[in-house]
């Protein structure tokens, strides 16, 4: 499975890197945004742009960012609105900000700063937005609390509306929003995903016994999620059932850190790893009670692979994924080392 | 008539019919219809019944000159002459007819004159002699009557001597044993018995009905007693029906006797066999003895035979059932075969008499049933033996004996596996060698079975492999989440001895049984040949390699999971900011090697040395010592600069190009140091990513460098792949030079002075361990 180097590679990040994001709310361009993690120097976040040739990438912005970022997420309405978290030194904070517009001038011009999340009390994980289009809400996540803010960009005010703390005994490390549900989040917490409801900030459901690293809802049928973790690989849930996961896949041969599924073929997941490599994966959910309900004892034959292919070409570990969602065959990649990496998945992608 | 007889038809003559026909017929329209000419004829034909001579005559005048009409006058008169003559011609034939007509009736009434007088005589002749009849029939009528009485008085009177005489003949005919004709006389008696027995021959009908009472009496115990002959026994069968006895129930009887002594036979027997199962010298007696019997029951009851089959297979379904009881205990093919065997003379000795109960087919079935529960019967015992061999260690102390424990474990289990189904091959082998006609007929379906029983035991073996280390529920996850065991409870040295027996029945148990089925079971094909031979070792290879690769990575992950765990704990819980100067080791390296220890005396029990193999890599190329990997070098440099520090960050990303790529995810193998190396790699790579989620200050920094400084020594006691532990254990330092803010090693005296005292501390602690 040895991944010929097909991918376009774009090296104009200099330092180290761990967060990149599709730009959802650009019709008119495959972009995304990654955003640097230096501690010591001034950091980074780069719009970065297909070529309607599809073989290049430029850089379409830079922008200066006051701090190293640990999470930077595409407003999926508005194309020049995103919003990092960030930390320095012992400081941290999160903030939503706009790209300004470009005169030709892509020499750094200052990014504009529209609202400042400060109400957290610690360390911020991450922000979350609802992610199929307009809405006025907004999750972030800190190490205690799960927050839901009220965000007007216009008049640049953002209210928290509810607060839920989780305890101290909890450590909040992530979450992803319900694209089919706009009441419900995932949030991972220490050694188990709890499902929150945002109208009565309740905990409704938990998967325990995983050690996530990220989730992703899939983006087709509800109630279906995907998550990450360190040693067990990639694992598919059936909420509804949140026992026993639906399928296993194996995941990386160190941590898996990241997994998407596809916005459009459901079936392909896409899985990033601290040991250098991306994987591509099918599974075809659509079947799992049958495969289920088959032992896999009796004939390894039938289990088909489910890795479709394995992107090992980096050299360090990958902490940033996403498809994009308007070309859903190609995908960014971003390893430790700042070195952004396009892949097509076509491929591998079943025409139906 | 003398028309009709004349055959050639002129046309004069069919004209004269013609008319004569014409005349005779009372309706002009059948006569029309019988001449086909008058049909299409209209108002002009002239032989039309319509025809109107005005509008025919109009009608000439108009069509025809005068030629034709002169023409036609000359027909016509030759038509009307033609006429006359023949009218003439019909009367005169009429005529003739009826003068001869008149001549008949005249001859007639001559011939008739003079009949009546000859009538009158012959009636009074036939008077005469009616009345002489008459008086000799009256004469003789006296005589006769009274000869017809005497006759009948005489029949009767002969009669009744007989029935007198009956009861002294009966007891004459019971003397000589003669039952037969006693039977033929009382049968005879009968009727009149019936009719008068209430009044004159009361007495003798009593006395011959004693008689009879006796002979039943005798013909009954004749039938009881076995050593009458047969026949003798078939005919007083026979002669007790004619007398109208119950015959049904004394049959019953009889065979409910047999039927018990059958169940007394098979107590027996059964007892013989549960004591000592080779000594067939009672039980054959009996069994001819039963056989004996059911001979002489099919030819005194003929009609019986259905229920001697329904008695014959009885029997021996309940032998076979007996031998089923005893096979589901472990017992020797040897036993089988002499239980077999017994029963399978016995089933020809029945099969010799009763050869309508197809005994043989049925015990045919039943073999093969037996055969079959006595397969799969070792095949399980095969499986608890080989999972008693893995588990049984388990509730022991650990501490007790955990130098050899899994060995042990994988030891036992090897040879249960090997040993085991040798064994049974051996088992088997004698089955298929035992001289009995049964099994030779089942000897493909007996090569099936062996075959279908390995593969089916191996596949049920690679379940409860799964099922041991945990894994089972992942697949399927319905049916057994009741017996699944969670992954913490699970002996992790366990899924390492899973992993060896998994490489061992792959590499040599599989290939022996291979071999020793081709040797003495191949063949079979009963299946056909779609289906392929039963026994697929191919398949069961690649399920147990790749259940042993599994194994193999289940274990690395279980070990990995917990040392994960206890670095998240080191790396999530100080606050690296504020962290304070480094005065020792910190205690989490000792937990690290510990844990590695302990993996290092499981896989010393269970897996083989491997080749030594060093990867200097670094030594090659030298590239691993690059800049990005020796910040130390670095710090000396001003790191405020900002064209500096990417400058030193695009050199470091050079650096890393240019570096061979260092594969730190090798494939595991089956060694100690890979499996080792693996663990430590992966640990040491978690370790850089949980380097890298953090940020450390100036003595944070200082104190993983000094952690790993020491860990660098130990570590390489463990593994084989120096150059790989090198290599990881400095990007772990470079990890936290990248996170720290103010990254100033600790100057190397210091780091000695510290790594020493954390030496010199361990020393002591194991002396005393020692010495207590």
């Amino acid at each position: 499975m040895q991944g010929a180097s097909t991918g376009i590679v774009y090296g104009g990040l200099k330092y180290q890197a761990r967060c990149i994001a599709d730009v959802k709310a650009d019709p008119d361009h495959t972009s995304f945004l990654a955003g640097t993690l230096s501690l010591r120097e001034e950091n980074e976040v780069h719009l970065i742009r297909l070529l309607p040739s599809g073989t290049e990438l430029v850089c379409e912005g830079l922008f200066y960012h006051p701090n190293e970022i640990w999470d930077l997420k595409s407003c999926p309405f508005d194309p020049r609105i995103f919003s990092t978290v960030f930390t320095s030194g012992e400081t941290y904070g999160a903030s939503i900000w706009k790209i300004p517009e470009l005169y030709g001038q892509s020499n750094a011009p200052q990014l504009e700063q529209l609202v400042s999340l400060n109400e957290h009390s610690f360390k911020i994980k991450c922000v979350l937005w609802w992610p199929l289009g307009k809405h006025d809400k907004l999750i972030s996540i800190d190490e205690g609390n799960l927050f839901l803010w009220s965000i007007d960009s216009s008049s640049k005010i953002a209210k928290v509306i509810s607060k839920e703390s989780v305890g101290m005994l909890h450590n909040l490390s992530g979450g992803a929003w319900d694209p089919h549900d706009r009441n419900a989040v995932a949030a991972i917490c220490g050694s188990s995903l709890q499902f929150w409801d945002l109208r009565t900030m309740k905990k409704t459901n938990s998967i325990e016994h995983a050690q996530v690293r990220d989730v992703d809802y899939n983006p087709k049928k509800q109630h279906l999620v995907a998550t990450a973790e360190d040693e067990c690989g990639i694992r598919l849930w059936d909420l509804r059932m949140p026992r026993l996961p639906a399928k296993e896949l194996p995941g990386h041969a160190h941590w898996t850190w990241a997994v998407r599924y596809n916005p459009e073929y459901d079936e392909l997941i896409l899985s990033a790893g601290t040991d250098s490599a991306v994987n591509l994966w099918l599974a075809s959910t659509t079947g799992h009670d049958d495969s289920a309900a088959e032992s896999l004892v009796d004939s390894p034959t039938r289990n088909i692979d489910p890795l479709l292919n394995s992107y090992n070409d980096y050299e360090d570990s990958i902490y940033g994924i996403a498809w994009s969602c308007r070309e859903p065959s190609m995908f960014a990649s971003l390893s430790y080392d700042g070195r952004v990496v396009v892949e097509s998945a076509k491929p591998y992608i079943r025409t139906k | 008539m003398a028309a009709d007889n004349v055959p050639p038809l002129d046309e004069k003559a069919k004209r004269t019919r013609e008319l004569l026909a014409s005349f005779y017929s009372p309706d002009p329209s059948s006569a029309a219809a019988s001449s086909p000419h008058a049909k299409p004829a209209s108002l002009d034909s002239i032989n039309s019944p319509a025809f109107d001579p005005d509008i025919y005559m109009g009608l000439l005048v108009q069509k025809s000159n005068l030629e034709g009409l002169l023409q036609k006058h000359v027909e016509m008169a030759a038509e009307i002459k033609n006429l006359d003559t023949d009218l003439q011609m019909l009367v005169y034939e009429n005529y003739n007819k009826f003068i001869s007509a008149t001549d008949t009736i005249k001859r007639m009434k001559n011939n008739i004159v003079g009949m009546e007088a000859n009538m009158g005589q012959l009636l009074a002749k036939i008077t005469s002699v009616q009345s002489r009849s008459d008086i000799v029939n009256t004469s003789l009528f006296e005589k006769r009557e009274h000869i017809e009485k005497l006759h009948r008085t005489r029949n009767l009177l002969r009669k009744v001597q007989f029935i007198y005489d009956l009861p002294t003949r009966l007891g004459k005919c019971i003397k000589t044993e003669a039952y037969a004709d006693a039977v033929r006389f009382f049968t005879g008696a009968k009727p009149i018995f019936e009719a008068y027995g209430d009044s004159s021959f009361q007495d003798c009908k009593k006395a011959s009905e004693e008689a009879m009472d006796l002979v039943i009496q005798n013909l009954q115990a004749k039938i009881y007693s076995d050593s009458e002959p047969i026949e003798a026994r078939a005919e007083a069968v026979v002669l007790l029906k004619q007398l109208n006895f119950p015959v049904d129930s004394l049959k019953t009887n009889l065979l409910e006797k047999l039927e018990d002594y059958m169940s007394k036979f098979q107590n027996e027997s059964k007892e013989v066999e549960a004591s000592e199962p080779d000594s067939s010298g009672p039980s054959k007696a009996s069994i001819g003895k039963i056989s004996k019997t059911v001979r002489a029951y099919l030819i005194i009851f003929p009609d019986s035979e259905k229920r001697l089959i329904e008695l014959a297979q009885d029997l021996f379904t309940r032998c076979y059932e007996s031998i089923q009881q005893s096979i589901k205990k472990r017992m020797p093919s040897a036993d089988l075969l002499a239980m077999l065997r017994n029963i399978a003379e016995d089933v020809t000795l029945m099969d010799n008499v009763l050869p309508e109960a197809a005994l043989p087919a049925f015990s045919l079935e039943a073999v093969r049933s037996i055969i079959r529960q006595y397969i799969s019967t070792a095949f399980s015992y095969l499986l608890l033996e080989v999972s008693e061999a893995l588990t049984k260690i388990q509730p022991k102390p650990k501490e007790a004996l955990e130098e050899s424990l899994l060995q042990m474990a994988l030891e036992g289990s090897k040879k249960a596996v090997i040993q085991g189904s040798m064994d049974l091959l051996l088992e088997f082998r004698q089955l298929l060698d035992g001289d009995l006609e049964l099994l030779a007929k089942l000897r493909d379906l007996i090569i099936d079975w062996v075959q279908e029983g390995f593969q089916d035991f191996f596949q049920k073996l690679y379940g409860h492999f799964l099922l041991l280390s945990g894994r089972s529920n992942i697949t399927n996850q319905d049916s057994s989440i009741t017996d699944s065991i969670p992954v913490d409870k699970i002996q992790t040295g366990l899924v390492l001895v899973l992993a060896q027996l998994s490489v061992f029945i792959e590499q040599s148990a599989i290939p022996r049984i291979t071999e020793e089925i081709a040797a003495s079971f191949s063949g079979g094909g009963v299946r056909g040949y779609e289906h392929g031979p039963a026994f697929v070792p191919g398949e069961i290879c690649r399920l147990f390699r790749s259940a042993g690769e599994k194994f193999l990575h289940l274990y690395i992950n279980l070990k990995t999971q917990k040392i994960s765990i206890l670095l998240k704990k080191r790396f999530t819980t100080p606050n690296w900011i504020k962290h304070k100067e480094p005065r020792e080791v910190h205690m989490f390296v000792d937990l690290l090697l510990q844990e590695l220890e302990a993996v290092a005396v499981e896989v010393r029990q269970i897996l083989p040395r491997g080749i030594i193999r060093r990867h200097r890599h670094s030594d090659s190329t030298g590239s691993t010592n690059s800049s990005r990997s020796n910040p130390m070098r670095e710090d000396k440099l001003t790191r405020s600069n900002t064209q500096r520090a990417r400058s030193q960050f695009l050199e470091s990303h050079l650096a890393k190009l240019f570096e061979q790529k260092m594969e730190i995810f090798t494939k595991v193998e089956y060694t100690q140091e890979s499996v080792l190396s693996t663990i430590v790699k992966l640990c040491l790579k978690s370790l850089q990513e949980f380097v890298r989620l953090q940020t450390f200050n100036r003595s944070g920094f200082q104190q993983i460098q000094l952690d790993i400084e020491f860990l660098k020594n130990p570590l390489k006691e463990f593994v084989d792949d120096e150059a790989a532990i090198d290599f990881l254990l400095k990007e772990v330092i470079s990890a936290s030079h990248e996170r720290c803010l103010d990254p100033i090693p600790l100057e190397p005296p210091i780091l000695d002075k510290l790594i020493n005292a954390k030496l010199a501390k361990n020393r002591e602690l194991s002396s005393n361990s020692h010495s207590r």
